[in-house]
């Protein structure tokens, strides 16, 4: 089973003129759990789109929609934001911190207007990511690396089955940049798909796949011939 | 969360209380100053609604009242005391001045009067009791010798200065004993009970009664007047509050501006609270937090200052009686302000807030 997937997805806007714009054009994408996939492509190309697709932050015009198996193509505004908070994470290029929370509080974001408390469970978060001493500390005081691992941190507080990220690299240096993708792979490597969005070629060096968007057309998509896995980790 | 958000820009957000603790103060101090005029001409003008004052019906060819009359108003009105009157006008001289005077014949005074100096008689024989403004214009004092209408007499007692108003006014009268004046009808009968609802129960009875066949005495309730005093007062009160309610208003819109600012301005960050699960209920509930702190802020600021400037007023006004400012009403005009103070805050937030709350993600996190 897929951790996530879209068949046949069209995503069309009416357009300044007479022509509708057509972001996303007959889409066939899954990922496994536990897979790293890069989105590559031009500017333009509705990546961004792609992402707010398989991120239920927007709906497909048509197609089909699927979440560790389930059927999510229409959901009410209420139902998808209760499907983002326990089965996505999002990770963006700006790291889109509150800057008047703590660590710890941005960790537990998703969780905060639950009963009881995820603090725990983020300051393991946290410490996994060598952040263990920053735990009271404010997004001013931390570098770029540190506030991306946060949102890494963050975007796992509710054990999601996917992770989406837009441009993660894309504000830090190189050797930033690698210590984040490593972090991905560990992320991967307990079961959760990540996908990134990219014009990073490092990114896509460690993607276990790599798929080009051009003009809304994805290349390749699944793979159709192959298995699907019977278990999380396998990939 | 909300607290924090508002500590990002503190100049805005306490020029945003401000606004509402000015309004809040203006909307308190001014229900609580119309309050206390009210309560305070209250105060003084409490005793006049206890008189009611019968005459004959001019109209009805009544020309005075008789003892039958008289008879028949105690029977109506029961309790309250009745005082019928004989009245004239007179020359009244004193040992070196003289002036012109009603003056009153009457038997029972100390149903009516209260005397400042001397005794008042059970009933009223001999000498004259003289009022307030005649003995000190005078230079009457009692046991002093005094000419009324050419007859010689002693002054048995001077009246204490009325506190009301009265067609029957004694502070310029002089009163002697009905003895003194020929003829056997009553000019005037006063009706004297313990509060203005009594008196009115009095009036109406005696229209009922003693009127009910024919239109005999004209009823005069001073009742009537203190309506109308004390609709004023409720008008210029209400008056007031308005004027301060409007102060009130430009502080809900500033905070409407303020809450319209921050949320523009916070967009991303709403966006990616809502990207990551906060439901639009939550967000909302955090922007509703933060423009009700405001105005809850700026309420009890508000407040705190009117309870300031009404003690000083206090200590400064002798005019103003301590009892009539500690006088339980007022506060509920702070209580009334205050949650105006906060119900402000919450209803100028509610617009910004629900806009905010309602963004799809996708447009936020665009920006």
């Amino acid at each position: 089973m897929y951790s996530v997937s879209l068949r046949g997805v069209e995503k069309r806007y009416p357009g300044g003129g007479t022509e509708p714009v057509v972001a996303l054009d007959d889409v066939d994408f899954a990922v496994e759990p536990g897979a790293f996939v890069a989105v590559v492509g031009p500017s333009g190309s509705g990546k961004s789109t792609l992402l707010n697709v398989l991120g239920l932050l927007d709906d497909p015009t048509a197609g089909e929609r699927r979440l560790d198996g389930t059927d999510v193509t229409s959901l009410s505004v209420r139902e998808r934001t209760a499907a983002r908070k326990e089965s996505i994470g999002f990770v963006f290029q700006d790291f889109h911190l509150l800057p008047t929370l703590t660590a710890v509080e941005n960790v537990t974001l998703p969780t905060t207007f639950d009963p009881g408390t995820a603090d725990d469970r983020a300051a393991t978060l946290l410490d996994r990511f060598g952040l263990g001493d920053r735990l009271d500390h404010e997004p001013t005081e931390l570098s770029g690396g540190q506030k991306q691992r946060v949102a890494i941190a963050r975007s796992l507080i509710n054990d999601p089955a996917v992770l989406l990220a837009d441009e993660p690299t894309g504000n830090l240096d190189t050797e930033t940049g690698e210590s984040i993708l490593a972090e991905f792979e560990r992320v991967k490597r307990e079961g959760v798909a990540v996908i990134a969005v990219t014009h990073d070629p490092i990114v896509e060096s460690f993607a276990d796949r790599v798929v080009e968007l051009r003009d809304g057309v994805l290349s390749p998509g699944t793979d159709e011939d192959a298995p699907e896995p019977s278990a999380r980790g396998e990939s | 969360m909300a607290a924090r958000n508002l500590r990002r820009n503190r100049v805005r957000t306490v020029l945003a209380v401000l606004g509402v603790a000015i309004g809040v103060f203006a909307v308190a101090t001014l229900g609580v100053f119309g309050n206390v005029l009210a309560l305070g001409a209250d105060d003084a003008i409490g005793d006049i609604g206890t008189q009611v004052v019968l005459s004959p019906n001019a109209d009805a060819g009544v020309e005075s009242l008789t003892d039958a009359d008289v008879t028949a108003i105690r029977r109506a009105v029961g309790e309250p005391a009745v005082v019928p009157l004989r009245s004239d006008g007179a020359i009244v001289s004193g040992a070196t001045d003289q002036q012109f005077a009603t003056v009153y014949g009457v038997e029972q005074p100390g149903l009516a009067f209260t005397a400042a100096a001397g005794t008042l008689p059970e009933r009223h024989r001999n000498g004259a009791i003289v009022g307030a403004s005649v003995a000190e214009s005078l230079g009457l004092a009692v046991g002093d010798r005094v000419e009324v209408a050419g007859a010689q007499t002693r002054v048995v007692a001077v009246l204490a200065e009325s506190q009301t108003f009265s067609p029957v006014a004694p502070d310029d009268a002089v009163f002697l004993p009905e003895s003194a004046f020929a003829g056997t009808g009553y000019d005037q009968v006063l009706v004297v009970a313990d509060s203005g609802t009594a008196a009115r129960a009095a009036a109406e009875s005696i229209r009922e009664s003693v009127n009910a066949r024919e239109a005999r005495v004209d009823v005069f309730e001073l009742a009537a007047i203190v309506d109308e005093i004390n609709e004023f007062f409720d008008l210029l009160g209400t008056f007031l509050l308005g004027l301060g309610g409007i102060s009130l208003v430009v502080a809900g819109v500033s905070i409407l501006n303020v809450m319209l600012m921050s949320t523009v301005e916070r967009r991303q960050e709403i966006g990616v609270m809502r990207a990551v699960g906060v439901t639009r209920r939550d967000v909302l509930r955090v922007l509703l937090a933060e423009a009700g702190l405001i105005g809850a802020i700026g309420a009890v600021v508000g407040t705190a200052l009117t309870v300031v400037v009404v003690a000083g007023l206090v200590v400064s006004t002798p005019a103003v009686d301590t009892d009539v400012v500690l006088d339980p009403s007022n506060g509920t005009y702070l209580a009334l302000a205050l949650t105006f103070g906060v119900g402000v805050g919450l209803v100028s937030g509610a617009y910004p807030a629900w806009k905010a709350a309602n963004e799809r993600p996708v447009e936020a996190l665009r920006s």
